[in-house]
């Protein structure tokens, strides 16, 4: 499959570098045509200016300032996140790559007086988050993830109606250790090659 | 009460801007002091950078690339958040605030591992915003910029605290006149607040 790997954190030494470079390899040795963005070594800017704002619901124009970023979502068959839990939600820079580049009428057709919102992204047949999270598991799902819903479910919803979907997430980030680290690596490994 | 007003909109002809206009006039008039923050004027920077990454659990030096943000949240006695919903999120611009700014001695101290929170000085919190979204889709989805809201951010802030989530949905779909009566309806929240 084409398979588009978003990521985003900013610091190259982290470990979210390293369950980049797992997913990666994994994905290639599965088979899979891999795409890569780097979210912060390209310099995204991730804040909606104004134009755009204005330019949005306007079909061609509102692809411009994102071309090559739609492109990407276009041709992809697949998308994987890697990237850390921050507040319980995705990290601006990746929240605004969702804002700017899943534009109206490429990705979804807008609702009218008569009919619903449609989804666009039909190609798109599976997604996985690969991510890190501060919190434990149970305040997670007490707070009740926004950040995996925000994915799973909102940007799922203009994807193939049969998205399948893949969460994998290492918790308890601030006092992981060696050994859970390693073990979520050839968790990461396992799951994305069955993927 | 002091309340700092966090606004998250490009476009000064928006239905978003005329709720921030609306928020501001609502709570003048019934005597709050008033920090404006305007994150698309103020040119805020949502992206958390590698030194601040770097230096995130430092609380001695973590507030010093934000400070004058700092500042202002922790002088406030209330907060008030005026944002569209886009993709069931916050706007990036949004989302980096809480990313940069609520920082380890700021929102939370960490011990152990563990996070407790310490943003007391908050004691009332609201969010005004607009789903392009219907309520039932926002539902489905869980709905998570509203878990942001009334569980995120109520557990950062003072202990059974008020919190009020302002929402009008589908707005591609709103007629002028429900646009008008959700004003109204703003309007009447702050005047209370």
């Amino acid at each position: 499959m084409r398979a588009l790997v978003v990521y985003c954190h900013p610091c190259p030494e982290s470990f979210n570098a390293g369950v980049l470079e797992t997913a990666v390899t994994t994905l290639e040795a599965a088979g899979h045509e891999v795409r890569l963005r780097d979210l912060y070594k390209e310099d995204f800017a991730p804040a909606m200016s104004a134009e755009e704002r204005r330019g949005y619901h306007d079909i061609d124009d509102n692809v411009k300032p994102v071309q090559k970023y739609v492109d990407d979502i276009c041709w992809c068959e697949m998308i994987v996140f890697v990237y850390p839990t921050w507040w319980f939600g995705l990290p601006a820079m990746l929240k605004g790559w969702f804002d700017r580049v899943w534009v109206p009428h490429v990705t979804f057709t807008v609702p009218t007086a008569t009919q619903g919102m449609k989804p666009n992204m039909q190609h798109i047949k599976r997604i996985a988050v690969v991510t890190t999270c501060g919190a434990t598991w149970w305040v997670s799902k007490l707070i009740g993830e926004p950040g995996r819903k925000t994915i799973m479910r909102g940007m799922r919803a203009l994807c193939a109606p049969v998205c399948k979907t893949l969460y994998i997430a290492h918790y308890k980030m601030d006092t992981s250790t060696d050994q859970t680290r390693a073990r979520y690596l050839a968790k990461v490994k396992k799951r994305l090659s069955a993927f | 009460m002091r309340v700092l007003v966090l606004y998250a909109h490009p476009v000064e002809t928006s239905f978003g801007a005329s709720l921030h206009k609306q928020v501001l006039t609502s709570l003048a008039a019934a005597g709050h002091e008033i920090d404006d923050c305007d994150l698309y004027v103020e040119d805020f920077d949502p992206r958390l950078t590698r030194e601040e990454r770097i230096g995130y659990h430092d609380i001695e030096t973590n507030c010093a690339p934000v400070a004058a943000y700092v500042d202002r949240l922790q002088a406030a006695d209330a907060l008030v958040i005026v944002t569209p919903v886009w993709n069931f999120g916050y706007p990036a611009i949004l989302k980096g605030f809480f990313d940069r700014v609520f920082l380890p001695g700021v929102s939370f101290k960490m011990k152990d591992g563990k996070a407790s929170p310490c943003l007391h000085n908050i004691k009332k919190l609201a969010v005004v915003t607009t789903y392009g979204g219907t309520r039932l889709r926002a539902f489905l989805v869980g709905d998570p910029p509203r878990k942001i809201a009334t569980r995120v951010l109520r557990a950062v802030i003072k202990p059974v605290a008020p919190v009020a989530y302002h929402a009008l949905y589908d707005m591609n779909r709103r007629t002028d006149a429900e646009c008008t009566t959700f004003l109204g309806k703003v309007a009447s929240a702050m005047e209370k607040f």
